[in-house]
């Protein structure tokens, strides 16, 4: 057979694969935003009568701890601490847990809160490093804070399953110390646990959005402003479609894949029984949320997870390529590790939805849609280079792509702005709606790169050390904090 | 299939027409155009949207805060500052001058919708006589009758807004209207349904507990608890009724926390009856309950069924005899916190032991001294007034 001969072959049958797996995702699509506007408008039509002051006055209350783990912090731990006390909420305490911390973190809050050292009966339910010591505020007007101080553990893993450990309460809220909460936001996850009889609802979600160019005071949202910076633009961007779009579309079919690690609600008895979040999971929060769900069908409890379509955390993302790739990395890599680990559900019917459509999708349109992209690519410079190339045909396709992503992204924002109307300016949508048009030439590249590289390090299994991670922090000087990276 | 027909049908002609080569494209190609024109105008549907969406938000919000300023002048005059109730005539007989409210801006239907609103929030934010007036004008002005008209509506959510108005405004509603809403399949509509019975009903507010086949959810129970315990005037039953019958089980808990929260001690027999239903969720509400009682009768008990409990049952157990701290099991309590390897188990015997008080402070102090490292930190930790839990 001549060599041109097997090209045609390899080139036909990527181009059907390609075909179908292509359409298949355009469908799904279109699916997933047919289903979020529906939960968004029934979200938004019941929102409106809830009066979610009821919690505060009522017995019948569900108490929840907050768990904030702190790496070297000590620029904006004292203000978001106080910002984390004074969350609207009747029944709640906060436990910040210091990962051992080389700065002055601890030091500061002791003085601070006026905190001691006192004999608490730890129980390690999961494992963690070391708990050194555990503070309590002497200042009843701080009664609600626990400071955990532990051994570093590498791992925000490690540190919040030692808050799990501490906590008192039925349910857990998992965020970063420098995350910033929307003052409602116990109030408004905890009511769709109390609204479902036929499922136990296991974890609860919100929208996470960029920080980056908000108007933050004293730990709180003043005013919301999209980020100027254009990194920091893009992600809202991918925010607002990830989380209005896809994860309100999957709430719909009891199909969420993953509470984010920046704001997510857990049931403990169930995240305990599952064993926690994993230190060793670069891709901890979804690898914990798919144990929960794998803990419930193995015990046939009848599980529910569910999102809100509305803004109750801020991020600050990060805004250079070098910290960008990073992070991007590491998620890619968390995700093939946890498809690895957990390969034994994947379309295994036996599992139900977890095992035939959420592992199966992550598998097929989030951990292969790199490499088929970047074969694409490679497919594309074949056949410029052997003059097999339908310049006409190669353009209509392109400008379908393009057009369908831009629509999806527009629709996002549609969507997002039916609950969501922070946005005080025409301008403010405008810059959103025209950065789409840009997103998928210049933002979704470095995705598809940096996940390649995440998969790479994950294959060639690549050890991992501690980087840093400037932060700009809100309106102060710049603060450090560690992410994951891979080196050699 | 028949889809594609149709498209092809209705837009063949434009792409045959714009694009000259269309019909000898390969179907994929063909297809890849159709849908880039409906993702274009998809994009452009959004975009007139999101303008449509913010213009009329906009516009809404100058509008609503326009009239509502109207009507909170009008309210004020005419019905806060009434004369004759400031004068101390009683509210039912006072006069009320309906005339502004007569005006024909009223004739508009969002205007008068604007005054429902505004009369719930004013009811929501006044007692008294005050409410008294804002009733009464809620009925002279007929208002209520576009409430009744929107339980008849065929959309729930229109019936839930006419219940909700009628409820805030505190008008009465035949039970055969009502009662058949607290078992709608509509969330909302039913829960809605039930609060507005409990307020509205004149006969019995609490018959739907008789009849309820759907579970009361966390979120209805703490609507209810509210409702039910800030009603003035309403007659609270013995819940004992439904702990003993109701085979709704959410009806049974949330009975009992009506009576922890009512101290009908009067139900203590049915509770005691109820621990030996087999589910121990349900078990463990029960328990909690006579431990919130001080229901010290039931101490022994609750002492002999420790053992065959399931570890949430023993531990609510632990709690209760805490609760009591009557003395008599204090070598239980002991027993099992020296005994017992679990870390709950340890930890609500120590609590126990130590809300006790004087009784065992000795005792306290004695396993302190004696117990391990790690079950001393917990008596240690339980006796700290900086840990509250």
């Amino acid at each position: 057979m001549k060599t041109g001969t097997y090209i045609e072959l390899v080139g036909e049958f990527y181009e059907g694969s390609v075909f179908i797996y292509g359409t298949t995702l355009l469908i799904i699509y279109a699916i997933l935003a047919i289903l979020s506007l529906t939960a968004v408008r029934r979200f938004n039509v019941l929102d409106t009568r809830i009066d979610y002051n009821l919690l505060l006055n009522s017995k019948l209350t569900p108490g929840v701890s907050v768990i904030a783990p702190a790496f070297n912090e000590a620029l904006t731990i004292i203000q978001n601490v106080h910002s984390l006390l004074n969350l609207n909420y009747p029944k709640y305490e906060v436990i910040i847990v210091n990962d051992g911390s080389t700065d002055d973190s601890l030091e500061k809050m002791i003085t601070e809160f006026e905190l001691i050292e006192v004999d608490f009966a730890y129980n390690e339910r999961l494992k963690t490093k070391a708990v050194k010591r555990i503070f309590r505020s002497t200042n009843s007007a701080f009664n609600k804070l626990i400071v955990v101080d532990k051994v570093n553990g590498k791992a925000k893993a490690d540190a919040s399953n030692a808050g799990i450990n501490v906590s008192s309460f039925d349910y857990f809220i998992c965020t970063d110390v420098d995350s910033i909460l929307d003052r409602d936001t116990i109030l408004k996850l905890i009511k769709p646990v109390m609204d479902d009889s036929k499922k136990r609802v296991i974890a609860t979600g919100a929208t996470l959005r960029m920080a980056n160019s908000c108007i933050i005071e004293q730990g709180f949202m003043q005013r919301v402003v999209v980020p100027k910076q254009i990194l920091p633009r893009f992600q809202e961007i991918e925010y607002i479609r990830s989380f209005v779009m896809g994860k309100m579309g999957w709430t719909v079919i009891n199909c969420v894949p993953n509470v984010s690690g920046g704001l997510g609600m857990f049931d403990k008895e169930i995240a305990i029984q599952a064993g926690g979040y994993d230190p060793q999971s670069f891709g901890e929060d979804m690898e914990m949320v798919i144990r929960m769900m794998t803990y419930c069908i193995n015990y046939k409890i009848a599980y529910a997870i569910r999102y809100i379509p509305i803004t109750l955390c801020w991020t600050e993302g990060p805004a250079t390529i070098k910290v960008y790739g990073r992070q991007r990395s590491r998620w890619a890599r968390g995700l093939a590790q946890l498809m690895f680990a957990h390969r034994k559900i994947l379309f295994n019917p036996n599992y139900g939805r977890l095992g035939m459509i959420v592992m199966p999708y992550n598998f097929v349109f989030e951990l292969l849609a790199p490499i088929i992209e970047a074969l694409g690519l490679i497919y594309y410079v074949v056949i410029i280079f052997l003059g097999a190339i339908n310049w006409p045909f190669a353009i209509i396709l392109l400008i379908f792509v393009y057009s369908y992503a831009i629509m999806i992204s527009t629709l996002s924002i549609l969507w997002d702005q039916i609950t969501y109307h922070t946005y005080k300016t025409w301008r403010e949508i405008l810059t959103l709606c025209v950065t789409a048009f840009f997103e998928m030439l210049v933002y979704h590249p470095l995705i598809v790169f940096y996940s390649l590289k995440g998969y790479w390090n994950f294959l060639a299994n690549r050890k991992h050390t501690w980087g840093n991670m400037q932060r700009q922090g809100f309106g102060q000087q710049a603060s450090r904090t560690r992410v994951i990276t891979a080196t050699n | 299939m028949v889809a594609f027909i149709t498209a092809d049908s209705l837009f063949g002609p434009f792409f045959r027409k714009y694009f000259y080569y269309y019909d000898s494209y390969p179907l994929v190609i063909q297809i890849a155009i159709f849908l880039t024109g409906v993702a274009i105008s998809t994009t452009f549907i959004a975009y007139s949207s999101i303008l449509f969406r913010r213009g009329r938000g906009y516009l809404i919000d100058v509008r609503t805060r326009k009239i509502n300023t109207f009507l909170d002048n009008l309210i004020t005059d005419h019905i806060i500052f009434n004369e004759d109730v400031m004068n101390g005539v009683a509210p039912h007989d006072a006069e009320l001058d309906i005339t502004p409210f007569t005006k024909p801006v009223f004739k508009q239907k969002w205007v008068k919708q604007a005054l429902i609103d505004r009369l719930m929030y004013f009811s929501s934010s006044f007692s008294g006589d005050r409410n008294v007036l804002f009733r009464r004008l809620f009925v002279e002005l007929e208002l209520e009758k576009l409430s009744f008209k929107k339980i008849k509506s065929v959309f729930n959510s229109t019936k839930i807004l006419g219940l909700v108005e009628l409820t805030s405004m505190g008008i009465a509603v035949a039970d055969v209207i009502i009662l058949p809403l607290t078992n709608s399949r509509d969330r909302k509509l039913r829960s809605e349904a039930r609060i507005a019975y409990i307020k509205l009903s004149k006969n019995d507010p609490f018959k739907f507990f008789d009849d309820a086949t759907e579970p009361l959810l966390l979120w209805d129970q703490l609507e209810l608890f509210k409702i039910i315990t800030t009603t003035e005037g309403l007659t609270i039953p013995n819940f004992a009724r439904w702990i003993t019958y109701s085979p709704n089980k959410s009806i049974v808990s949330f009975c009992l926390k009506l009576v922890m929260h009512y101290n009908q001690s009067e139900a203590i027999p049915a509770i005691v009856k109820l621990l030996e239903t087999k589910d121990h969720y349900l078990r463990v509400d029960a328990i909690n309950c006579l431990g919130k009682l001080k229901a010290e009768g039931v101490e022994s008990h609750l002492v002999a069924m420790y053992n065959n409990q399931p570890l949430r049952c023993q531990i609510e157990i632990l709690k209760a005899l805490g609760r009591f701290a009557s003395g008599n099991q204090i070598n239980f309590l002991r027993t099992e916190f020296i005994r017992s390897t679990d870390f709950d188990i340890k930890k609500n015997a120590a609590r126990s032991l130590i809300s006790h008080g004087i009784q065992t402070k000795e005792i306290v102090q004695n396993l302190i001294d004696t117990a391990t490292p790690d079950s001393a930190i917990i008596l240690k930790h339980c006796m700290n007034p900086l840990i509250k839990y």
